[in-house]
Formats: structure tokens, C-alpha cells, sequence
């Protein structure tokens, strides 16, 4: 695989990354007050300079854009090398639209307000970096540095068992990135000593022609590695906890942005560097991924918990990732990368409802509510459109990515289309079941709930602005999707070069 | 012509210039000393130890490199290096000594020149060439250190350390006269670089391998290796906080320089006795001390295994035997200084605080308490813990490297393995910090020196962890330095 590089005439990238800290030491020094407009405002800049890379991205042919590359640990091999590919890009606008509505909806943030803003404003260099990164050492240290602000957010404005959470966040994933680091070095041992080329960038080792055991043994470090991430069946305990304990915006970054990080992982870099394992591990990742689809579809069904429903969902919906990433054809792998944006919005959107109505009724059971429909029409509806978005309604984004995904999985495997075409019954069920017992149920509803619900108020204008580009964003992947297939053709093809020849 | 004038016309005046450092110290301690005996200026005291470790850190990289005492000193660029390492060292733990030992009433003139005692035998031993010079290098930095350890002279803990250090050090220091002896009875030298040349030429046979093993405990016991640990926890957590600083960093850097130093210089082609002998106490080490430290709610005893725990990393490096791995041994002991540094301040500074008794319960809600003090910590135990972009990630990458280039999977297995269990014991500190309610408002106070010495090591950290490059280079440095002396 040869890639073409086009530089960076500024390093905007670079800039991306660096706002976020220097906006974090900016809020480490200064007043309490000041934290939330310098956290809002340096998301909005970040997201502006990812959305005009998006607009100025050249898709017609593939190249790394952007392209930065300085010499760092010359002794290792090591530089810092940075740049997007559509793939890259689509992440990083995602993050950047994700923290635009993490830091608007944390207005309502009451606790140790500076501590706060500076753990989501380092989140987001090290996701950004994650995704940018071609040196698999710079990958790294993002990939790892991120969990130490995630664990700081669940453990410390999270709910009551917050700190088993956190814990179990930080172990699960630790333990899971030690593997896909062994894999790393090993892969970095082999190119040194089988080719004397002493490097860690992406682009060497993409080139290195592993025997089929090697293959098969680095497959296997890194998958443990990106699988936990995902997570993907059956190491997706860690995920619901997580997800109910953590604060609402916390759930919006980990549901959108975190959970991408492994299926990122799995298309970047488990497809192009082992290409026969990959084929060889097919029938594994699609047991696993319908796995994940219908046996967390079941348990979203026997949920109560708004969070904890949403988690499961979550978990099933990248089980279509990791499908459409599997089927190893077009179809599949512009599905994957549709399904992972989709699921940024509705998931983010479907957490950020979850954490509205806490706040409201102060309960995250199900059984608490109902009814809440009637007042509060503006939130019914944006909750609604989520909703529909996630379970896969025609017109809204999760169709699009779920139904290419699906195509490319029947190509692949028609049982395993089937079989996970079928759940996508049970994704409508849970979802439509939430909305309806959450929102509708007016007429069961007793007199003292509807007493105190006419007390509460719709949505305000930080709630409302963090909601409303997400539900845009929706409509616009829905109804016009092949803009961002567009946009993301000639890397899906070069991402799958080895497979179908192109 | 007198006898002594025949001596120095026969052999050449030794040249003084190349130990000017060690001179310094020296001096220092004994002005103290004098000093001392008269005037109970704490003040004075410390200004003029600051001071002479101050004058030796700047003179250290003016020294000319050179041999000196008729070849029993050899001062190179890779002792050079440690003893600037070792000074600064030192230097930290005397800014931030004498608020403690106020603090806990236990305030003796003794601390200072015990301690350059000390310095200057760590010195001496990372500068020889020959066993003797080790030898005499290592005792003066233990001596020093078996009282230093038990100067605490209220504390019955303290004293049961120290008698623990004494006896256990001793023992160690026995093993090494002994393995010494037999290895100058095959080889006839004391010289690294003869008994290499002897051993190359086959000389390996049982005497010398049996020196060999023995040399390897006594070092592996100097270096607080499981099972040769026994003493560490007891005598780290007797000792007075900023001794234990001392003890658990500038100690073992000096020694884990020297166990390279004698490894690769005199038993160069001795790769299969000693590669396997460190390989199996490093896994040792790894496997107890993160152990028996996820145990702990005392957290400077916590800490006190988690330095075992270290030496297990640091000392992987040796199964390895190629410059890639020296190499990372290097870096990983320069960069364990600033955390370990940083983790003992922190204790010492915080025990001086009203009803801080270094139970783990103290430390609840410490970042409300004091956010900046709670992030220093966070980050010294992050990077003990190896994430990024600390710079203890990049020690642990460094030695995970080697022994895979050298495929020695299992023991990279184990340090990955041992890293997640160590991730239980760190994190609690962190949780506990941030995720618990303070049970105490009391206000802490910090003198000038601990907050500069602790900001000092999680800026380092924090740089070096994200711009490692410095100290890589170094440390490749050095690696070629000491196989250039083996002419390799």
C-alpha cells in the first residue's frame, strides 16, 4: 500500500490538539467563573477548524491530508506524525461536534467547576490525537492519556457507585490497551529485525508482509485490545456500568467518541495490517458482532434504567460496526463508518435526554416516569426524533449506516444479515418501548405526578443548543447521505485495497 | 629525598583534578562536622550543605574525564552522569529535610554529613573500575545509610528498621566480600576489565561462576530484590521520610548503575549465568512487591514495595543482554528518580501536616483540600503506574521493548501483567483523593523547598513525558560509553 501525503500549509491539526491543553492550563490558572465560557468557546474553535478541514478535504482521491511529520525519538524511530484521511476526519468532527454539546449542556455543572472543565478539555486533545495519529507511540500515549481524565469524570461527578465504575472503566480498558501494545512492539521487533528499519509510523508497518502465524498472533493482541474498547461481546461489562454512573456529559463522550476508538481501531488498523487473519477471523467477528446484536438487544428489552438501556443499545449498535467492518466489501465498511458517526448523534443525544430528565424528575427508572410528553412538547420531540434515529427509521441517520452495513453483511453471509436484520425488530421494540412508558401513558398517569410534572420546565437555551446540531446532523446524514459516502469512498476503498483489489 | 616524595617521583602524583566533585563533597561534611561541634545554627547547617551540593552539581559537568589513583578511579562520562543524578538527589532531600525533622522533633546535625557520607560513597561506586573501589564505595554509602535509617531515635519503628537494614546489609556486604574473593582467586584481579579478558579466555568455570552468583545476591540484596527484600519495607517506613527518599532513589540508582557497570564490564561474556539469575529476581520482584503493595493501607509502606516493585522493572532490562536494554536500564533509573523523588517528598511534606499519619483515610479528599498538592500526586502516580504522557511509560515501553527484541516473552508477560495489578494500589490513592469527601478542613503549609521539589518532579515528569528524547539520548550515551570501555 502506497499513500500519498498532501502537507499541512498550516498545522491545523497540531493547533486541534493543542487549544484543548492550552484552554486547560488557561482554566487551571484563572477564576471559577471564567472556566465555562473558555471551555465552550475553545470547543467551538476546535470544531470550526475540524469542520473546515471537512470542507476543504479533497475526497477524490486518497491521500493523507493535513500531513504533518516531525522526527522525535530519533533512537526509537519515533516521530510525531500527524494527518486525516476521510476516516480520521469523520472522527474528528464527530469528537469536536460532541464536545461542542458535552461543554454547552455543563453549564448546569455545580461541583468543582474548574476541575471539570479540565478533565473534558484534555479528553479532547487526547481524542482528537488518537484519531490523527500515524505514529503508532504518539496513538498510543493518546489512546491511554484519555483514560485518565475518563476516569477522573466518572469517578468524581459521577453517581453513587461511581467509584466501582471508574475503577473498572480504567482496569478493563488498561488491561486491554497492554495487550495491543505488546502487539505494537512486536510488530515494531519484527520490522527492525526482518527489514532493519527502526520505525513506529503507521506507514512502515502497514508494509510489512507477516507470515500468516504472525499475522494470526497480532490479530488476536490487538483485537483483545480495540474489543474491549467497542466493547464488544463478551467484554462489554464494563460499558453499562460506566454508562450509568457516569455524569450525563461523561455518557455523551464515551458513547459517542470513546466507543469509536475500538471499531476506529479495528478498521485502521487490524483490516490493512492483517489482511489474512482478518479473512481467516471473519466467521469469529460475526458471531461475535450478532452476538452482541441480539443478545444485548435482549438485554436492553429487560432494562429499567434509562442509562443502562441506552448502554446496552449502544453495545448492539456497534455490533453493526463491527459487522459492516467484517463483510470486507464496500457496502459493509461505508456502512461501519456511517453507522459510527450515527450512533456519535443519537447515542450522544439519547444520553443527553436521559441526563435532562434527571434532572427534572431526579430518577433514571423508567417506572418514575411517564406522561412527560405533554409538558414538555419541545423535548418530546427532539427526544423522539433521537429515538427514531437510533432504532433506524427511514430518513434519519441510523437507517442509512445500518441498512449499508446490513448490505454488506448479506453479501458476506446471508445468515448473519438475517439473523442481525431481525434484531434490528427488537432495537425498534426497546427504543419505541422507552419513548412510550418515558413520554406517553398519559392516561395512567396518578394526580401527583401530573402535579409535579406541571411544575417542570422544557428544554433552556443551553440544553436546546447542545441538543439541536445533533438532531441536525440526523436529518442531514438521513435524507442526504451520499455526500459523506462521498466524502468517505476513496478511503473505505484504499482501507480495503488488500482485500478487493483496488 | 623522603620515602613519600620516592612514592609520588615511582608512580606519578595522583591527579586530583578529575575528583574535584567528590572533593567538594567531601569538604562540605566535614565542615559540617566541625561546624557542628559548635553552633546549633540549623540554618547555617543547611545553607552550607545546599551550598556544597549546589557548588559539586555545577562543577560536575566542568570535571575532565580520566583515571585517577594509580587506575583505581575512573571517572567517565557514564559516572559523571550518575553522580550529577546523585547530587541533585541529595540536593532535593536537603531543601526539604529540616522543616520535617523539626516537625517531628528529631532534629540532629548527624542528618547532614551522614548523608554526604553517603553521596560520596554512592559516588565512589558508580566511578570504579575495580571491585575494590566498589567495594569500599558501597560500604561508605551503607554505613551511613544503617544510621541514617535510624535516627528517627524516638520511634522504637525506626529502630527495629534500622537493626533490620544492619543485619540485612551486612549480610549482603558479607556475600559480596565473598563472591568478590572468589572471583579474585580464579581471575587473580580485582580489574573489570582483566577478570573480562580472563573470563573470556575460559576461565568461566565453577570458582568464577560460583563468585559470580554469589556477587549477584549480595548486589540483588543492595538493590532490595525479592527475595533479598526483607529489609525495605521495615527500614523505609522506620527512617524519617526524607531519608527514605534517599534511601529508595539516589540508593538504588547508584546501585543499579553499578550492577550494569560490573555486569557488562567484567563479565561481559558471562550472558547465560547472569542474564537468567536477574531475569528470575526481577520477576521475583514484580510479583511481590505489587502483590503485597495492593495490600497496604499504610502508603509510605505502600510506596516502600512499590519501589520493589520498580527494581523488578528496572532490573528486567538485565535479562536482556544488548545495548538496546542497558539502555533502557539507563533511562528507566535516571526517570525513576523524579517519580520516586516525588512520591517520598510528598509523604514527607504531608506528615509535618496536623494528624496526617500516612494511613490511606488521610488522604480522602485531599484534592479539595489542596487541589495543586492532589495533582502533583495524581501525576506521581500515574507515572508509576506507566500511562501516558507521563514519562514512566515510556521507562516501562523502554525495558518491554528489549525483552521482546530479545524474546523473552515471559517475562515481558509478567511486567505487562504486573503493571495492571499495580494499577489497583495506585488508583486507590488517586480515588481517595478525588472521589472521597474530606473528613478534616485543617489547612496544610508548605514550605518554600517541598513545594518547589515537588512541582520540580511532576513538571519533569510531565516534560520528559512528552519530550523523552533528552534523556534517551543520554542514556544511549552512556550505553556506548560503557561498551566502548569493554572495546565492544
Amino acid at each position: 500500500m502506497t499513500v500519498e501525503f498532501v502537507n499541512a500549509t498550516f498545522p491545523i491539526i497540531t493547533v486541534s490538539i493543542l487549544i484543548p491543553l492550552i484552554a486547560a492550563g488557561v482554566v487551571f490558572f484563572t477564576d471559577e467563573k471564567h472556566a465555562k465560557p473558555i471551555s465552550i468557546i475553545t470547543s467551538i474553535i476546535v470544531f470550526i477548524l475540524s469542520t473546515f478541514m471537512l470542507f476543504t478535504y479533497d475526497y477524490s482521491t486518497y491521500a493523507i491530508q493535513f500531513y504533518e511529520k516531525y522526527s522525535w525519538i530519533p533512537f526509537l524511530g519515533v516521530s510525531y506524525e500527524v494527518g486525516v484521511d476521510a476516516l480520521s476526519l469523520t472522527m474528528v468532527w464527530l469528537t469536536a461536534i460532541s464536545f461542542v454539546a458535552a461543554f454547552v449542556w455543563s453549564t448546569n455543572i455545580q461541583k468543582r467547576i474548574k476541575e471539570y472543565f479540565i478533565a473534558f478539555l484534555i479528553l479532547e486533545a487526547a481524542c482528537i490525537g488518537v484519531f490523527v495519529s500515524w505514529d503508532m507511540v504518539w496513538f498510543y500515549i493518546f489512546w491511554e492519556a484519555m483514560l485518565i481524565p475518563m476516569f477522573l469524570i466518572i469517578g468524581v461527578w459521577g453517581y453513587a457507585e461511581r467509584i466501582y465504575a471508574a475503577t473498572k472503566f480504567f482496569i478493563y480498558t488498561f488491561f486491554g490497551s497492554l495487550f495491543l501494545l505488546i502487539g505494537v512492539v512486536g510488530m515494531y521487533i519484527y520490522q527492525f529485525v526482518e527489514k532493519g528499519i527502526l520505525s513506529t509510523s503507521y506507514f512502515d508497518l502497514v508494509n510489512l508482509g507477516l507470515p500468516f502465524r504472525l499475522e494470526i498472533i497480532f490479530f488476536l493482541l490487538l483485537a483483545l485490545g480495540f474489543a474491549i474498547k467497542v466493547p464488544m461481546w463478551p467484554f462489554h461489562t464494563w460499558l453499562p456500568a460506566a454508562h450509568v454512573q457516569a455524569p450525563t456529559a461523561g455518557s455523551v463522550i464515551l458513547a459517542a467518541v470513546l466507543l469509536k476508538m475500538g471499531t476506529y481501531g479495528f478498521v485502521r488498523f487490524s483490516l490493512p495490517w492483517f489482511p489474512e487473519a482478518s479473512k481467516y477471523f471473519v466467521p469469529v467477528m460475526f458471531a461475535l458482532g450478532v452476538i452482541a446484536i441480539i443478545y444485548t438487544a435482549m438485554m436492553a428489552i429487560a432494562q429499567t434504567h434509562i442509562k443502562r438501556l441506552i448502554a446496552y443499545s449502544s453495545v448492539s449498535h456497534m455490533g453493526f460496526v463491527t459487522l459492516g467492518t467484517f463483510a470486507l466489501n464496500m457496502e459493509g465498511m461505508n456502512g461501519a463508518i456511517i453507522t459510527m458517526i450515527s450512533h456519535g448523534f443519537t447515542s450522544a443525544a439519547l444520553f443527553l435526554a436521559a441526563g435532562f430528565i434527571y434532572e427534572r424528575v431526579h430518577s433514571y427508572e423508567i417506572k418514575d416516569l411517564g406522561g412527560l410528553a405533554r409538558f414538555m412538547p419541545v423535548f418530546a420531540t427532539l427526544f423522539m426524533i433521537s429515538a427514531m434515529a437510533s432504532a433506524g427509521l427511514p430518513g434519519l441517520s441510523g437507517f442509512v449506516g445500518e441498512f449499508l452495513a446490513l448490505l454488506g453483511t448479506f453479501k458476506a453471509s446471508v445468515i448473519t444479515a438475517v439473523l442481525a436484520g431481525l434484531s434490528l425488530v427488537v432495537g425498534a421494540g426497546y427504543t419505541l418501548w422507552l419513548y412510550h412508558k418515558a413520554m406517553f401513558k398519559e392516561s395512567e398517569l396518578p394526580n401527583e405526578k401530573i402535579e409535579k410534572w406541571e411544575k417542570l420546565k422544557d428544554m433552556n437555551t443551553a440544553e436546546l443548543l447542545s441538543f439541536l446540531p445533533l438532531v441536525i446532523m440526523m436529518f442531514v446524514i438521513g435524507i442526504y447521505p451520499a455526500w459523506w459516502i462521498r466524502l468517505i469512498e476513496t478511503t473505505s476503498a484504499a482501507i480495503l485495497s488488500k482485500f478487493i483489489g483496488g | 629525598m623522603s620515602v613519600l616524595q620516592e612514592l609520588v617521583a615511582g608512580l606519578g602524583a595522583p591527579d586530583f583534578s578529575v575528583v574535584v566533585p567528590e572533593i567538594i563533597i567531601l569538604l562540605t561534611a566535614f565542615t559540617i562536622f566541625a561546624i557542628e561541634l559548635f553552633t546549633k545554627a540549623r540554618f547555617l547547617i543547611s545553607v552550607i550543605t545546599v551550598f556544597g551540593l549546589l557548588l559539586a552539581g555545577i562543577v560536575i559537568p566542568f570535571t575532565p574525564e580520566g583515571e585517577t589513583f594509580y587506575g583505581l578511579y575512573q571517572v567517565d562520562t557514564f559516572s559523571l552522569t550518575f553522580k550529577f543524578f546523585l547530587v541533585m538527589t541529595s540536593f532535593f532531600v536537603v531543601i526539604i529535610m529540616r522543616p520535617y525533622l523539626e516537625a517531628k522533633n528529631t532534629y540532629y546535625g548527624e542528618y547532614y554529613y551522614l548523608l554526604l557520607f553517603s553521596l560520596l560513597g554512592m559516588m565512589m561506586m558508580v566511578s570504579s573500575p575495580n571491585l575494590i573501589t566498589f567495594y569500599v564505595g558501597i560500604e561508605l554509602a551503607s554505613i551511613s545509610m544503617y544510621i541514617l535509617a535510624g535516627m528517627y531515635r524516638k520511634d522504637y519503628l525506626s529502630k527495629e528498621g534500622a537493626f533490620k537494614y544492619l543485619i540485612m546489609g551486612g549480610t549482603g556486604t558479607a556475600l559480596i566480600s565473598y563472591g568478590i574473593a572468589l572471583i579474585y582467586g580464579r581471575t587473580g584481579s580485582f580489574d573489570f576489565s582483566t577478570i573480562a579478558t580472563s573470563i573470556t579466555s575460559g576461565n568461566l568455570d565453577v570458582g568464577a561462576v560460583g563468585g559470580l552468583a554469589i556477587l549477584l545476591i549480595g548486589l540483588a540484596l543492595k538493590a532490595s530484590s525479592v527475595p533479598f527484600h526483607f529489609w525495605t519495607p521495615d527500614a523505609y517506613q522506620g527512617a524519617t521520610t526524607p531519608i527514605t527518599a534517599f534511601m529508595a532513589v539516589a540508593a538504588k540508582i547508584a546501585t543499579f548503575a553499578v550492577i550494569l557497570k560490573i555486569m557488562v564490564e567484567a563479565f561481559p561474556f558471562a550472558y547465560p549465568v547472569w542474564t537468567l539469575g536477574w531475569a528470575l529476581l526481577a520477576a521475583a520482584s514484580m510479583i511481590f512487591g505489587n502483590f503485597v503493595a495492593l495490600r497496604q493501607d499504610n502508603v509510605k509502606r505502600m510506596l516502600a514495595y512499590s519501589s520493589i516493585a520498580h527494581s523488578g522493572y528496572i532490573l528486567a532490562a538485565l535479562a536482556s543482554p544488548t545495548d538496546f536494554a542497558f539502555t533502557a536500564l539507563i533511562f528507566y533509573s535516571l526517570v525513576y528518580i523524579f517519580m520516586g523523588l516525588g512520591g517520598f517528598i510528598f509523604l514527607s511534606a504531608m506528615e509535618r501536616q496536623y494528624g496526617w499519619s500516612n494511613h490511606i483515610n488521610d488522604f480522602k479528599g485531599l484534592a479539595k483540600r489542596s487541589p495543586v498538592m492532589a495533582l502533583f500526586m495524581l501525576v506521581y502516580m500515574f507515572s508509576m503506574l506507566g500511562i501516558p504522557p507521563t514519562v514512566g511509560f515510556f521507562g516501562k515501553l523502554g525495558v518491554f521493548i528489549a525483552l521482546i527484541g530479545s524474546n523473552i516473552w515471559w517475562l515481558a508477560v509478567v511486567l505487562v501483567v504486573m503493571s495492571i495489578i499495580s494499577a489497583g494500589y495506585y488508583l486507590r490513592i488517586v480515588i481517595y483523593m478525588y472521589m472521597h469527601e474530606p473528613t478534616s478542613k485543617a489547612r496544610f503549609n508548605f514550605s518554600l523547598g517541598e513545594a518547589f521539589a515537588l512541582a520540580f518532579m511532576a513538571t519533569f515528569i510531565l516534560i520528559l513525558g512528552i519530550y523523552p528524547t533528552l534523556f534517551w539520548d543520554i542514556s544511549g550515551y552512556l550505553t556506548a560509553v560503557l561498551l566502548q570501555n569493554i572495546g565492544k
